[in-house]
């Protein structure tokens, strides 16, 4: 009680800076799906080439193509927390500053739903990458199911950014109080 | 970093503001016209000089397109390869100190629009209206809105990839070249940019060159794949 006291006394300004810079680094935790999934990608993108040095070429680049996808969900933290510190949307609002600053808090931990399509995007491109290796003849074919499940890990990934964005952009909470 | 990493009004016409994004994009445009003049000028049924360059782009863009999409959309090549041309031009424009069209959702979420009214349009003409829309039921009519919201993310998460790299790259620049210029200024020499000469260079062939590659390539794939798959 005397914590809420004490955060209430600052300027509303102040209060809504500070959960934005707070929600700012909680979306970069995100970083540590894309981390692991590429990592998973890189070490069978290893593997494929010395089990087939011929097929390396159609390898490598299969590897670089799914952990650029795999990418997509620490860009989207990224955004989020860019957005929070360069272009903040919430500190001219009007409505109740802890409503406002938990919104912004609320945004960043939205993003760490990140972590989760990051490690599977990159387990389907490291599995992508292996049977390139294998099989170099089927890569369109492999990299179009790849794609395609990819695109699917992704969703989740997409809500949280969406919910983060609606949170932000279009805040429905400062209306109902 | 007063006024942000948003793009600047450069002008106004009849009251409507034009930023860089746009005259950057004319730029862009002005410059894959006039190269595809020079390129196409007096061509000859045996190729010389330049046009063995043009004729072996064209010849890799159609060999991409057939490899992803399948024989039959042969024809989606002009496409895809005039956007693989404007994507790479405009993600390279960090490299020569303008701003990138694509640090822009605008112009990023335009081309994702076009992906996916492609994707839906030539789906639905390929497969018929009735065959295509039944497809949003499958396996289960009760999975109809995950579907639907799994169509919806497919613009989403194109445009955002590809804004959120270009962007972050810039941002990542433009940091290091004010670090570096407060790291000059703080030794005494505001005035000799020496540490803005050679340092940058490694962050540069990073986030321009291999990530503004890399992105565009992921752009067209994914589009290609994507339109190929509502197809068949």
């Amino acid at each position: 009680m005397q914590f809420l006291e004490w955060l209430m006394s600052f300027d509303k300004k102040a209060i809504i800076l500070s959960a934005s810079a707070i929600g700012a680094g909680f979306a970069m935790i995100a970083g540590i799906g894309p981390g692991i999934g590429q990592g998973y990608a890189a070490g069978k993108g290893a593997e494929a080439v010395s089990y087939n040095p011929k097929g390396s070429k159609q390898a490598t680049m299969v590897m670089l193509l799914g952990a650029a996808v795999a990418e997509t969900s620490g860009i989207l933290a990224l955004v989020v927390a860019l957005i929070m510190l360069f272009a903040n949307p919430l500190v001219n609002l009007t409505g109740s500053g802890i409503v406002i600053a938990a919104s912004a808090i609320g945004a960043g931990l939205s993003m760490i739903a990140g972590i989760g399509p990051g490690i599977g995007q990159g387990y389907a491109a490291g599995k992508g990458t292996e049977m390139v290796g294998k099989r170099p003849k089927h890569q369109s074919a492999i990299v179009r199911t790849m794609f395609l499940g990819q695109a699917v890990a992704q969703t989740t990934g997409i809500y949280a950014l969406i919910i983060a964005l609606v949170l932000m952009f279009a805040n429905p909470l400062v209306r109902l109080l | 970093m007063e006024e942000g990493f948003g793009p600047k009004v450069i002008f106004d016409l009849w009251g409507i503001p034009v930023t860089e994004t746009v005259v950057n994009t004319w730029i862009i445009m002005i410059i894959l016209v006039v190269i595809s003049l020079i390129l196409t000028r007096g061509l000859k049924k045996v190729p010389k000089g330049k046009q063995n360059v043009a004729e072996a782009l064209v010849e890799s863009i159609n060999n991409l397109t057939t490899q992803t999409m399948g024989e039959d959309k042969k024809a989606f090549s002009s496409y895809m390869g005039s956007l693989f041309l404007l994507l790479l031009f405009a993600n390279l424009f960090g490299l020569i100190g303008l701003r990138p069209p694509t640090a822009d959702i605008n112009t990023t979420f335009a081309f994702a629009g076009l992906t996916f009214v492609m994707i839906h349009f030539f789906g639905a003409r390929r497969k018929g209206i009735g065959k295509y829309l039944k497809g949003f039921l499958e396996p289960f009519p009760l999975l109809l809105p995950l579907n639907i919201m799994g169509e919806l993310a497919t613009p989403i998460s194109l445009s955002f990839r590809l804004f959120g790299n270009i962007v972050g790259g810039i941002i990542v620049v433009s940091l290091l070249y004010g670090g570096l210029a407060s790291l000059s200024a703080a030794l005494g020499l505001a005035n000799f940019p020496i540490f803005q000469a050679g340092i940058p260079v490694i962050f540069h062939m990073y986030f321009d060159l291999f990530a503004g590659v890399l992105q565009t390539f992921i752009f067209i794939m994914l589009s290609m794949v994507f339109i190929s798959l509502a197809m068949d």
